[in-house]
């Protein structure tokens, strides 16, 4: 069994969902080494293993896959190319019921819609922008107006094409081929909420790590 | 004559100005408080985020309109009603995300040694907000 040599590179990302219930390394890692044998070994290791009904989140420390691993090749040299902590969700994957997908999809539409409306005529209404544009008109012309003039269709424009540079696109069509803040802002809260996680649930001690698991194993040095 | 035409035109500069200022710091106060992405996350339809944005820029695009040319919609009561609610939902949120932006909860839970009943404070909170907005309209403040 030790005969392997050569060094094992994984590599795995933050989050993982999964759908069956045997978790093996294969489902949370990418890895490479060059004898295909030990690659395929590894891949079907089982790790974890979820009840199961029911959605399930645990934290696995990489080193406790790393010490999975040399529980089968312990001459093996494993490199950790990816995180250091992984989140598994396991979700008993039942098929989502489309109606609800799309009354979900409505509601938000709505909320966005008409809060985005609001907010723009609260805006408008705080700053009083139809008398501003009557004083600005009288400044510059000498007259006063109670018609609309230039300056309410030309802000109207600039209302537009503020907001279609801003969100970067319109429907399908993009302008630019960065991400749109929407996008950012989606990837950035749900950094958050992975190292929320994964803070949570080391403070907390549940993390499986190589400290906690397993009698035998008292070596691993506890985080704390 | 010629002094006209060059009124309407700086008239027309300053407008344009004025919308694309107006627009982009509006717009990046709701994006950047990470409300839409909140309702996204919390319903689970992250994939759906572009049309949520084409829903959030058309809602400023014609909220706008209307506002400023005082264009009529006849959507009666029931219209009314759909409005106030989504409106009033997306506003308590922004309101709340502000909040939680400027790390309003953390600091006082961490002064005041709050760890535990936070549900409570948050309901709390909820109700204080909506007994304030009945009492603003009730009152015609």
């Amino acid at each position: 069994m030790a005969s392997e040599k050569g060094t094992l590179y994984i590599k795995g990302s933050r989050d993982v969902e999964v759908t069956k219930p045997d978790v093996t390394l294969g489902d949370l890692l990418s890895m490479e080494c060059t004898d295909r044998a030990v690659l395929a070994k590894i891949r079907s290791l089982k790790l974890l293993k979820f009840k199961k009904s029911g959605r399930q989140r645990c934290v696995v420390s990489i080193l406790k896959i790393i010490g999975r691993i040399h529980e089968v090749c312990p001459s093996l040299d494993v490199q950790n190319m990816g995180e250091q902590d992984i989140i598994v969700t396991y979700e008993d994957q039942k098929t989502p019921a489309l109606a609800w997908h799309i009354a979900k999809t409505a509601f938000v539409a709505a909320v966005t819609f008409f809060g985005a409306a609001f907010s723009i005529m609260a805006f408008n209404n705080d700053v009083d922008v139809t008398k501003l544009f009557g004083q600005i008109y009288e400044f510059v012309t000498g007259e006063s107006t109670n018609s609309i003039t230039v300056l309410e269709v030309t802000y109207s424009v600039g209302v537009t094409a503020g907001i279609l540079i801003f969100f970067n696109h319109f429907g399908k069509k993009r302008f630019t081929v960065d991400p749109t803040p929407m996008e950012i802002q989606m990837r950035l809260y749900e950094n958050d909420i992975q190292t929320t996680l994964i803070e949570n649930s080391d403070r907390k001690g549940e993390e499986i790590d190589v400290g906690g698991v397993g009698a035998a194993d008292i070596s691993g040095d506890r985080r704390t | 004559m010629w002094a006209e035409w060059v009124q309407q035109i700086f008239l027309g500069i300053v407008g344009l100005s004025a919308g694309v200022a107006v627009a982009g710091g509006l717009f990046a106060f709701i994006v950047e408080l990470g409300v839409i992405a909140d309702f996204a996350d919390r319903t689970h339809t992250g994939e759906k985020i572009l049309f949520y944005e084409d829903c959030t820029a058309l809602g400023g695009i014609l909220g706008n309109l209307i506002y400023v040319f005082g264009i009529g919609v006849p959507a009666g009561n029931a219209g009314l009603g759909i409005f106030g609610i989504f409106a009033g939902i997306f506003t308590g949120c922004w309101a709340m995300a502000l909040a939680e932006i400027l790390n309003v909860f953390p600091v006082f839970m961490r002064r005041a040694r709050i760890v535990r009943y936070m549900t409570v404070l948050v309901v709390s909170l909820a109700v204080g907000k909506g007994l304030g907005a009945c009492l603003f309209f009730f009152q015609g403040w």
